[in-house]
């Protein structure tokens, strides 16, 4: 079974990520924001990171640049899943190695999909 | 033109500056409000949410039935995704309305603020919710 690291400081996207995840057959890993979310990353390996951009302590870009320099997670797949849709702050992502940008709100059949393409 | 005229000018505009700010801090507090509400409301239907999703994988029913519920459901984990939207957004615009408070506090000798500069950047642009966009780089 796949594990997905999913990341929000929004206790209530944490429930629809989570619920949607689940649902399709992934083990569910919850952090509350990326200082968290690296902690979390470091202690167990995950398939892929999903993760918000806007949160206390570490944004979700911050985020992306930490784990890309751990060994671990050169490769591994990281979504942004945010509220930001400006084409600078996607550029920010791409530019930390980000595997993609989505915006919310996100339909579950279409980020399942998403997850299924980029997941190995 | 005179002097007392001046004076009273600037005397009637910062009148009219500090009574801005004075709406400044109801609307930021009106907003509060509304997040409270936000908030309440999201919890509960989160809450009803989880029943039914507990609920629903024990009902027998037909295939149609079945795929109606699923679909039902999808819907509602997009739609159900307002409550962090709609925070994100009153938060932003509480932050925007204490700065200008503090502009017009301070009688328009300082109207460049920094936060309300940094802040001019929406980071809620949505105004429905159909599902976003997607970029996979």
């Amino acid at each position: 079974m796949h594990s997905i690291l999913a990341v929000d400081d929004s206790a209530s996207m944490r429930q629809m990520v989570a619920f949607t995840l689940k649902g399709a057959g992934y083990n569910v890993i919850e952090a509350a924001d990326g200082a968290e979310a690296l902690e979390k990353a470091k202690g167990a390996r995950v398939d892929l990171v999903l993760t918000d951009q806007n949160m206390p302590r570490m944004d979700g870009i911050s985020l992306v640049r930490n784990l890309r320099g751990l060994p671990h997670y050169n490769g591994t797949p990281i979504l942004i899943l945010t509220t930001e849709s400006s084409d600078e702050m996607k550029a920010k992502g791409k530019a930390a190695g980000a595997t993609g940008w989505l915006v919310k709100p996100f339909d579950p059949n279409r980020l399942l999909d998403v997850i299924k393409k980029v997941i190995r | 033109m005179d002097s007392s005229f001046d004076g009273t000018a600037a005397a009637g505009s910062r009148g009219a500056a500090l009574e801005a700010a004075q709406e400044c801090a109801a609307i930021a507090a009106d907003l509060e409000r509304l997040k409270a509400l936000i908030t309440d409301a999201g919890d509960r239907l989160l809450a009803s949410f989880n029943q039914v999703g507990e609920v629903a994988p024990r009902l027998a029913g037909a295939a149609a039935a079945q795929a109606q519920l699923s679909s039902a459901v999808t819907t509602a984990v997009t739609a159900l995704q307002f409550q962090d939207m709609a925070t994100q957004l009153t938060q932003h615009a509480q932050v925007r309305l204490n700065a200008l408070e503090r502009c017009l506090s301070a009688l328009g000798t300082d109207f460049d603020d920094p936060l309300l500069q940094a802040t001019r950047m929406q980071p809620v642009r949505q105004t429905q919710m159909s599902a976003g966009s997607i970029d996979l780089f």
